[in-house]
């Protein structure tokens, strides 16, 4: 295990998990103190029941102040103003998020107002602005792959100013994420597979960045290990619920093991493809993660080939030789891909021309390529890959992953 | 009671010197790279009019600040952030930190995966200020350092790069 | 390894901070706590190798005032947290800088229960209250000369025995001008005692992914690092990764409830004077061995955390374990070449026999909890007591 010449590693945010996890909320909720939460999430999650399950699970022990359960998918400053408002006018003292990113980003930002008294939330935009505590913060994730149970960051937008606001603090990590393998159990095989190779490409890229230390790895080797193990498994058979935790579980790891070592390429270009063509985060991750391992190989092939121990088992690392690990974690992410293709009846995208939007029309176009390619050009993940990338070589990745080809070795400049 | 004091922990003057002076000597070689760079040109083209940027170190400077003028030309605006709008600010976090950066025993590259640095501002801004450091780096460094500060060493044209380069001196040295 | 196997709780709120130059990044971190004005407590012994100078000069062009209290005794008491409490307060100290092992840590936690809340609070909370206050800013500075708690939820002061997850500190830096050699006994009890730690987390029958993620960068580093360091104590790199192995095998400690060894160890350190790491490095072959007679199938990727995924995956599943007591014994015998009167056996540390029926009988008493077998504890200690390596 290697020890970097300097490193830091934070991550504050207790975890429970188990098949009845979210039982131990009113307990949590004593122990930081507060008695009278205000649950937000979105309409999706309410409509599939999981705020019931929550709030079967903590009846009679605790009062909720208010259920906000109108999250939009593209929530922004305004939403979280009038949510903070109910927060006060039902005399609330904690938040407990059940949701995906955007309901966690939403109540980081509601945390915000509550607790800095803040009117206008763009002062406590940037590094260092905040600077004690907030309220206590429950996150309950309801899909495993995001990581935002564990992450610092919170991004709110300003549709009337056209503003993305961005907040980075430890005080904006939850107190408390809670992994139940009920609040999973629901998801549809190919929203599943996507987020699940979410997690994944959060893992890897965690593993060969730059900022990768002892603790991103062993939490991104714990992760892939498990990923490795259920994904595929969860995607055929949507209700083991031992699969569900232990996906819940590999995300949450993930997560730490990026928000400390961050990650790369994948995400570089996968949050251009998302802003450009409105393409699902996990879908741009699973068609990408392959690329990233290939590009940087010439800077990272024994630390790759690490990989193939959680991912392949005892047997298929000690039987593949050093020089060929490296090909086939490669290979074994592509095969990942196709099988989540097949368990997910064809669902998943395997590469980018295989994307559909919700007409059925092809999402990302090749000739969007080139605006992705720019946006990709400033985005701050560049800076944690091991090897640099500018216009030309965006592009080239991206038409390799439009077409579904390897990269061509010869043409990666080294 | 015994064993106890109350300290004062001084200054470092010469690393303090030291800093300053690569922060302006970079300053101005910035000014000098957007006339004579292309590539250099055109990332601060992209940048909206009259950004301005400051690299420094915490809490209290060194600190050297580069932005647009009126025109679109880029100009090293000294060491004083006082009275000046900053777009972005790249905060390294001490002084140490700033000289393992001007030493180059750090990379840019290693020093952001280090977090070493702070960065407030737009993000895409960030990346192309990132850019411009890396290019002019390697205008200013000996290829063998430059190498190690770079993530990738470029393959340019050898004999336009040696009279950008002589430029860039002439302009950051001489404010030619 | 990693399989989440039922329900668990974790949690490790201290930010790390190792390597190079990690002590001047100091001053912007308590910033972010919102804390200007530290506290640096550390030993006699430390200030006078020029520990706290060192320290102090990272805080140059800071512009922040320091104080330091360089008089922590090795039993640290109540009288001393009052006189500190009253120093903290009147000086308008704002955090804590604990600078040295375990009585440094001892003192830092129980004096910022002090001034977070009141000194009555300590009493309080030794009785079973919980704390009500959220603690001001601890930042710890690891060396090698550790107790195996600086970074968990306990503290002890005297009598008072104080358990609370507030008192983990917020930050913790390793530097290498702050991690010096130390004698290499010293360091070699250290890394024992990590390695007993990391080894109970990942045969504890309630850990979970994080606890073995833990353990496993603990036992990694120790294995690649202790014999090296050791035989050449200025490896400056093998002794930060030893330190940073001692944070990780204590937060996975932290995590679970302490194993038999780190038990015993710890009541027949308390009991007969004698450094704990030692004797838990005697004892833990013993018990490795005791344990794989039994049926249980935890143990079965020891030897992974042990020896790493190459000589794991190369290793019959049935020989794995075997091959991992097999490692920890080598690594033992290693250190009794290398390290001067290094002890073979829990005689060699001044235990004696009647002891061992001391700690057998009293039992809880002596902070070894019930749930552990009475006939498995005394095999264990009198192999460790008669048995040589």
């Amino acid at each position: 295990m290697d020890l970097p010449g300097y490193y830091e590693y934070y991550c504050g945010v207790k975890i429970i998990a188990g098949h009845d996890a979210l039982e131990r909320i009113p307990v949590i909720l004593q122990d930081l103190h507060a008695c009278r939460p205000m649950i937000v999430t979105d309409k999706g999650v309410a409509g599939a029941g999981l705020v019931d399950i929550v709030l079967g699970a903590v009846k009679d022990q605790l009062t909720i102040g208010a259920v906000a359960d109108d999250v939009p998918p593209d929530s922004d400053l305004r939403v979280v103003n009038r949510l903070a408002a109910l927060y006060r006018e039902q005399d609330c003292d904690a938040l407990i998020a059940v949701g995906g990113g955007s309901v966690m980003d939403t109540a980081k930002g509601i945390n915000i107002v509550v607790s800095e008294g803040a009117d206008d939330l763009m002062k406590f935009s940037g590094a260092g602005a905040l600077k004690r505590p907030l309220k206590p913060l429950v996150a309950v994730p309801t899909t495993a792959g995001t990581g935002s149970e564990v992450t610092l960051v919170a991004v709110v937008k300003d549709h009337e100013r056209h503003l993305k606001m961005a907040f980075v603090s430890y005080f904006l990590l939850p107190d408390v994420s809670i992994l139940d393998s009920r609040m999973t159990l629901s998801l549809p095989a190919a929203i599943t597979a996507a987020t699940g190779m979410d997690a994944l490409t959060h893992a890897i890229e965690a593993y060969y960045g730059l900022s990768k230390n002892p603790l991103s790895d062993a939490t991104a080797l714990a992760a892939i290990r498990l990923i490795s193990r259920n994904l595929v498994e969860v995607t055929r058979n949507p209700s083991d619920r031992e699969a569900r935790l232990a996906m819940a579980n590999a995300a949450a790891l993930a997560g730490m093991a990026f928000s400390n070592s961050m990650v790369g390429m994948v995400h570089t270009l996968g949050h251009a493809t998302g802003s450009v063509c409105g393409v699902p985060h996990g879908v741009c991750m699973a068609i990408l993660l392959p690329y990233g391992l290939e590009y940087n190989r010439h800077k990272r092939e024994a630390i790759m080939g690490e990989l193939l121990f959680p991912m392949g088992g005892s047997d298929v690392f000690a039987g593949t030789h050093k020089e060929q690990r490296t090909d086939r974690v490669i290979a074994y992410v592509r095969q990942m891909n196709q099988d989540l293709h097949d368990a997910s009846g064809g669902r998943h995208a395997r590469f980018f021309k295989e994307v559909l939007d919700r007409e059925g029309k092809p999402a990302v176009p090749r000739g969007r390529l080139p605006d992705i390619a720019r946006t990709a050009l400033g985005d701050g993940s560049i800076f944690y890959n091991p090897e640099d990338l500018d216009y030309d070589d965006f592009l080239m990745v991206l038409e390799a992953a439009w077409e579904g080809v390897a990269l061509d070795s010869g043409r990666i400049r080294k | 009671m015994n064993h106890y004091k109350e300290m004062q922990p001084g200054s470092k003057p010469i690393k303090r010197a030291y800093v300053a002076l690569m922060l302006w000597f970079v300053g101005r070689a910035i000014e000098a790279a957007a006339r004579v760079d292309g590539v250099v040109k055109a990332e601060f083209d992209g940048l909206s009019p009259g950004f301005t940027f400051s690299l420094g170190v915490m809490p209290q400077g060194p600190t050297m600040i580069v932005g647009k003028d009126d025109q679109g030309l880029v100009r090293y605006r000294g060491w004083d952030p006082e009275g000046q709008k900053i777009d972005l600010k790249m905060k390294i976090k001490n002084l140490e930190g700033a000289i393992l950066m001007f030493t180059f025993q750090e990379s840019t590259a290693l020093a952001t995966a280090r977090n070493r640095l702070i960065v407030d501002g737009e993000v895409p801004a960030a990346c192309a200020i990132v850019r411009v450091l890396d290019i002019v780096e390697v205008y200013l460094l000996p290829k063998l350092i430059a190498k190690l500060a770079v993530k990738r060493y470029p393959d340019w044209f050898f004999g336009e790069k040696i009279r950008n380069r002589i430029r860039i001196y002439a302009g950051a040295v001489f404010g030619l | 390894m990693f399989q989440p196997q039922s329900a668990y709780a974790f949690y490790s709120p201290t930010k790390v901070l190792s390597g190079n130059k990690a002590l001047e990044n100091l001053p912007v971190e308590l910033d972010g706590m919102n804390a200007v004005k530290p506290l640096i407590l550390t030993t006699p012994v430390l200030s006078a190798r020029g520990m706290e100078k060192i320290v102090a000069s990272a805080f140059g062009d800071s512009n922040l005032t320091i104080g330091v209290f360089s008089g922590v005794p090795p039993q640290p008491d109540l009288r001393l947290i009052r006189e500190l409490y009253g120093l903290y307060r009147d000086n308008g100290y704002d955090a804590i800088i604990a600078l040295g092992g375990g009585p440094v840590l001892d003192t830092a936690k129980a004096l910022n229960i002090a001034v977070s809340g009141r000194p009555e609070d300590l009493e309080s909370l030794a009785s079973g209250n919980p704390l009500t206050k959220k603690l001001r800013p601890l930042a710890a500075i690891m060396n090698l000369d550790l107790s195996g708690c600086e970074m968990t939820r306990y503290a002890s002061l005297g009598p008072l025995s104080l358990t609370s997850p507030a008192l983990i500190p917020d930050l913790m830096i390793i530097d290498s001008r702050t991690v010096p050699e130390e004698e290499q006994k010293t360091m070699a009890a250290t890394a024992l005692m990590s390695m007993t730690q990391a080894v109970e987390a990942c045969l504890h029958p309630a850990r979970n992914p994080l606890t073995d993620a833990y353990a496993y960068g603990a036992t990694r580093f120790i294995m690649e690092n202790i014999t090296n360091v050791m035989r050449n104590p200025s490896d400056r790199k093998g002794r930060l990764a030893l330190a940073n192995a001692a944070f990780f095998a204590q937060t996975s400690f932290d995590n679970l409830a302490p194993g038999m060894v780190y038990e015993l160890g710890m009541a027949m350190s308390r009991s007969c004077q004698t450094n704990p790491g030692l004797i838990m490095g005697m004892l833990l072959p013993h018990f490795l061995l005791l344990e794989m007679r039994k049926e249980t199938t935890d143990r079965k990727d020891l030897y992974l955390f042990i020896g790493g995924p190459e000589a794991f995956a190369g290793t019959m599943a049935e020989a794995s374990s075997r091959k991992a007591v097999d490692r920890i014994v080598e690594i033992l015998l290693e250190l009794q070449s290398i390290v001067a009167d290094f002890p073979r056996s829990i005689r060699d540390l001044g235990i004696k026999k009647e002891d061992l029926e001391k700690i057998v009988a009293q039992g809880s008493a002596a902070g070894v909890r019930g749930e552990h077998d009475p006939q498995d504890i005394r095999n264990i200690m009198e192999k460790a007591w008669e048995t040589r390596f």
